[in-house]
């Protein structure tokens, strides 16, 4: 088997798993619902205020979401001790690392487009002008945190406290994502122009975190 | 002169430290004349802060913890940069020795740049009349605090000590990838900056600049010093529990 098809077929299997068990997506939903909903309750009623704050709050529920998904994306590998026959795979391991992330990705872009939907039913959040640059936020946001919390899912799986440590060490390394799509969502939504220069770091950002994991996954896998 | 012996002293470290890791046990007799170094410098430098260094005119005598607020900067990011240094060189070499210098810059940078990060808030409430501002150097320190204190968290969690090697060096390059882009959006997300652009010496009279001088160069061979038996204990460390699984 080449790579690519490699990568291909893990990513297969994951989005198998996630629609036909549905816990990995089920949970993050109900999650995403259950802040969005409280949050609405607590920010400030008046309509100015909670636009002012929605694009932040946004970003920071997708943020706590997304761990719930990527703490259980090895969970399929360990339990059957999957991931020994996974690794015997004739080819280089970061394909393993580009399916896992990929179906990172489609559950994590899933959750983004749940999550702003949220936001328009309980905090009236219009999407309507800020529609296309809101997803292109999401997209490269999404490939950051699929990226990055893959490769250190798969540091985390092996190690006490991994509740506790898999935020603590992905939070700091994910800080850009918060800041940047934070700021592409406020200025969307509020009609204003949006940097070139705030794109291009986006997505400069995000391939770094693509090639970091390609390279570093295979050190991760061998022991 | 100062800044050319502070230069002088960052490189005469860096290469002592990384002459050392490449074998600790038969060099580590050289770390007391460094340890003595550091401790002939302390009173020297306590002195100059004491008497020398002029009180500054408007905060008074509150602006000398300018002379331990400065001088950790260098530790701190020495030690960081050490242990991604560290951390490249064990995940390809495999030898356990860079991983000793990993970790050990990675602990000794994280213990200067708490001290730096609790001087600064005790100095900024009358300086600046608050104790935190969100600037831009300050949030960045934070930053890198969290990740580094993630990293040792990673480093005393993780099973095996080939894996915990492994795993921190991993996140300790990944760290590093990341750290530029961090800075990037934080200088994005605010921009009041209550640091001064250039903490360089141009400004400040000459007593005050050469002590923060001495300052630095004493602060470099105290971590120095750190690094090196923080490398030997490591080493006693792994030692130990090889023999005990010997004797298992």
């Amino acid at each position: 088997m080449s790579g690519p098809r490699v990568a291909l077929e893990v990513f297969r299997k994951d989005l198998r798993l996630d629609l036909r068990s549905r816990d990995r997506l089920g949970h993050m939903a109900v999650f995403a619902l259950l802040v969005v909903a409280l949050l609405s309750i607590v920010i400030p009623a008046s309509k100015p205020e909670r636009l002012s704050w929605s694009p932040a709050l946004l970003w920071v529920v997708m943020l706590f979401t997304s761990l719930l998904g990527l703490a259980r994306s090895f969970q399929s590998e360990t339990e059957e001790g999957a991931i020994a026959l996974l690794v015997q795979a004739p080819v280089d391991r970061g394909w393993i690392f580009f399916g896992k992330s990929l179906a990172s990705f489609v559950a994590l872009f899933g959750v983004e487009l749940w999550a702003a939907a949220l936001f328009t039913v309980f905090l009236d959040v219009d999407w309507t002008t800020g529609a296309w640059s809101f997803l292109g936020a999401g997209l490269l946001g999404a490939t950051g945190l699929a990226a990055v919390g893959t490769l250190l899912s798969a540091l985390s799986v092996g190690v006490r406290f991994r509740e506790f440590l898999l935020p603590v060490l992905l939070f700091p390394l994910v800080l850009p994502i918060l800041i940047f799509a934070s700021r592409i969502t406020a200025d969307a939504l509020a009609g204003r122009e949006i940097a070139g220069l705030v794109w291009a770091v986006f997505l400069l950002y995000d391939w770094v975190c693509v090639l970091v994991g390609y390279f570093l996954f295979d050190f991760v896998l061998e022991d | 002169m100062v800044t050319a012996a502070v230069m002088l002293s960052v490189v005469a470290a860096l290469a002592w430290l990384l002459w050392l890791a490449a074998d600790i046990p038969g060099r580590i007799g050289t770390a007391r004349w460094v340890g003595l170094l550091a401790v002939a410098l302390i009173p020297v430098w306590l002195l100059l802060v004491a008497y020398y260094a002029p009180i500054e005119a408007v905060q008074g005598i509150i602006q000398k913890i300018f002379y331990v607020h400065i001088p950790a900067i260098i530790p701190t990011y020495f030690g960081f940069i050490l242990s991604a240094i560290g951390g490249g060189l064990y995940l390809f070499t495999r030898q356990e020795r860079w991983d000793q210098l990993a970790v050990s810059g990675a602990e000794v940078g994280v213990v200067f740049c708490t001290l730096m990060l609790v001087v600064g808030p005790i100095w900024a409430k009358p300086a600046w009349g608050q104790w935190w501002a969100w600037d831009l150097r300050l949030t960045m320190t934070l930053i890198l605090w969290f990740i580094y204190v993630a990293y040792l968290f990673l480093r005393s969690f993780a099973f095996g000590s080939d894996t915990a090697r492994t795993y921190t060096a991993v996140y300790g390059i990944a760290g590093v990838c990341v750290i530029p882009f961090v800075y990037f959006a934080l200088d994005l997300a605010q921009s009041a900056t209550m640091h001064p652009t250039n903490p360089a010496r141009e400004g400040l009279p000459p007593e005050m600049g050469r002590t923060v001088g001495v300052g630095m160069i004493t602060f470099i061979w105290i971590f120095a010093w750190l690094i090196a038996r923080r490398c030997e204990v490591g080493l006693l460390q792994s030692r130990v529990l090889a023999s005990r699984v010997g004797v298992a």
